[in-house]
């Protein structure tokens, strides 16, 4: 296997863990948003203004799971891709070097078509990859937004849960994780795009 | 890769082995091809290091799309490892191999080529006019194993059974059959599992009129050599690694 084969494979199989550890911290985020949502209720009006904000979290982390989900099922038909490139790369390559050791066969012209037909099938997957991983990484984007709109999201938790009163600590520390975990998200999202952004159409 | 030319006829077998260009930590085997009119059959066709060698030492013989057939007498890697390979250059080829290893063998990448379980009871295959037996020799030394025999060119192709191994430069037959004994012994006893196994081929081989006993590895076997292996085996006691 060359290095480049390598790399890509090690690119597809750290999408799948990074999205994982995304996967869990955007179940954090929920948890966070019903626990303020508890908090909010209880507070009564002095949270109004952090009632609809726990919605708006809920909704986030939940749209992040869904998104996440997708990308995962993408990153499994890019690893099959990459494997499958992976054998047409070695056959195409085995295939050249029957046609040198067949010189002077004499059916050596006969492998020419597999040759050929190999190197298509090679090149086909390779489109086909660098197609995939555009995609993939528009995806990642969407992520990556998610998680910014989460942050602004915190900022202002931060803001109304200075008027909450008694509350304000407890909401202040969902505000505090749900900043933490918007982090995380957005630090795995882009470790995954910087190790595609190389295989992406130019 | 040598060739040698084992039965001419109507159809012709060929014999592949002995490459000098194969990595030392890799073993040697020999690959069978039977070669009619229009059609290739591929024995034993080997592991993915022989792959483009055998490929090119075939073409010798017959062109691609004329190699229709495969067979694998087991799972092993020596003997099939090469599948996923010959499944992207041939377009219109079949693998008769162990039903019970299908799920096994697949694993080496066969999705363009057939895959035709072989029956535990063996089975007749036929390459146009050729008509070859597919002889049950299970546990020798896999669990699910066979050989396979051409009564016209008086043929058995017999897998693991009469293996040794040899350096490159080794005759294709055995010469001194009471030397080569030494060669095969420990493989024998160690590789072959079952006394009873032994004895149920051994039985249902004497019964074939064979001219020549054609290995996956090492030398072969012909006229009375054929008959002096079938006895040595006989009295062999295998089975002994425990
Ligand atoms: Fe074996």
């Amino acid at each position: 296997m060359n290095s480049q084969t390598k790399s890509q494979f090690i690119a597809v199989a750290s999408i799948t863990s990074e999205l994982s550890a995304v996967m869990v911290v955007a179940k954090e985020i929920s948890l966070a948003a019903a626990n303020a949502k508890a908090i909010a209720f209880r507070a009564g009006d002095k949270a109004k203004g952090f009632q609809p904000i726990t919605d708006f979290i809920n909704e986030l982390a939940k749209e992040t799971i869904e998104l996440v989900t997708n990308i995962n099922v993408y990153a499994l038909l890019l690893y099959r891709l990459t494997v499958n490139e992976y054998r047409r790369t070695a056959a195409y390559n085995r295939f050249e070097q029957v046609a040198k050791l067949a010189n002077g066969a004499h059916y050596a012209n006969s492998m020419q078509e597999p040759i050929t037909h190999a190197k298509t099938m090679m090149q086909d997957c390779q489109r086909q990859f660098k197609r995939d991983v555009t995609q993939l990484l528009g995806q990642l984007e969407a992520v990556m937004h998610h998680a910014r709109a989460a942050r602004v999201i915190a900022a202002n938790s931060r803001i109304e849960a200075s008027q909450a009163g008694e509350y304000l600590q407890s909401l202040q520390a969902v505000a505090e994780s749900v900043d933490k975990a918007a982090h995380t998200i957005h630090d795995n999202v882009q470790r995954c795009r910087i190790a595609l952004s190389i295989y992406r159409n130019s | 890769m040598k060739m040698t030319k084992i039965y001419e006829g109507a159809h012709q077998w060929v014999m592949f082995g002995r490459d000098e260009n194969k990595p030392d930590n890799i073993i040697d085997s020999n690959q069978y091809i039977v070669r009619t009119a229009n059609k290739c059959l591929l024995l034993e066709p080997g592991g993915t290091e022989l792959f483009a060698p055998m490929m090119a030492a075939v073409l010798h013989h017959a062109p691609v799309d004329q190699i229709t057939d495969l067979f694998a007498s087991h799972q092993d890697p020596d003997v099939i490892s090469s599948l996923g390979l010959w499944d992207q250059a041939l377009s219109n080829a079949k693998l008769h191999a162990p039903a019970l290893w299908e799920g096994y063998i697949r694993n080496f990448g066969c999705e363009s080529i057939e895959y035709v379980p072989i029956p535990d009871n063996g089975e007749t295959i036929k390459i146009e006019s050729v008509e070859l037996q597919i002889i049950p020799a299970h546990y020798l030394h896999s669990p699910c194993n066979f050989h396979v025999y051409d009564s016209q060119a008086k043929i058995l192709m017999c897998g693991s059974v009469g293996s040794a191994f040899e350096p490159a430069n080794a005759p294709v037959f055995v010469e001194r059959f009471d030397v080569h004994v030494e060669k095969m012994r420990a493989y024998h006893q160690r590789m072959m599992p079952s006394n009873q196994a032994k004895r149920a081929w051994i039985d249902r081989v004497r019964n074939l009129d064979i001219d020549i006993l054609a290995p996956q590895h090492g030398r072969m076997f012909k006229g009375d050599d054929v008959k002096r292996f079938l006895d040595w085996f006989d009295s062999l006691q295998v089975g002994t690694g425990v």
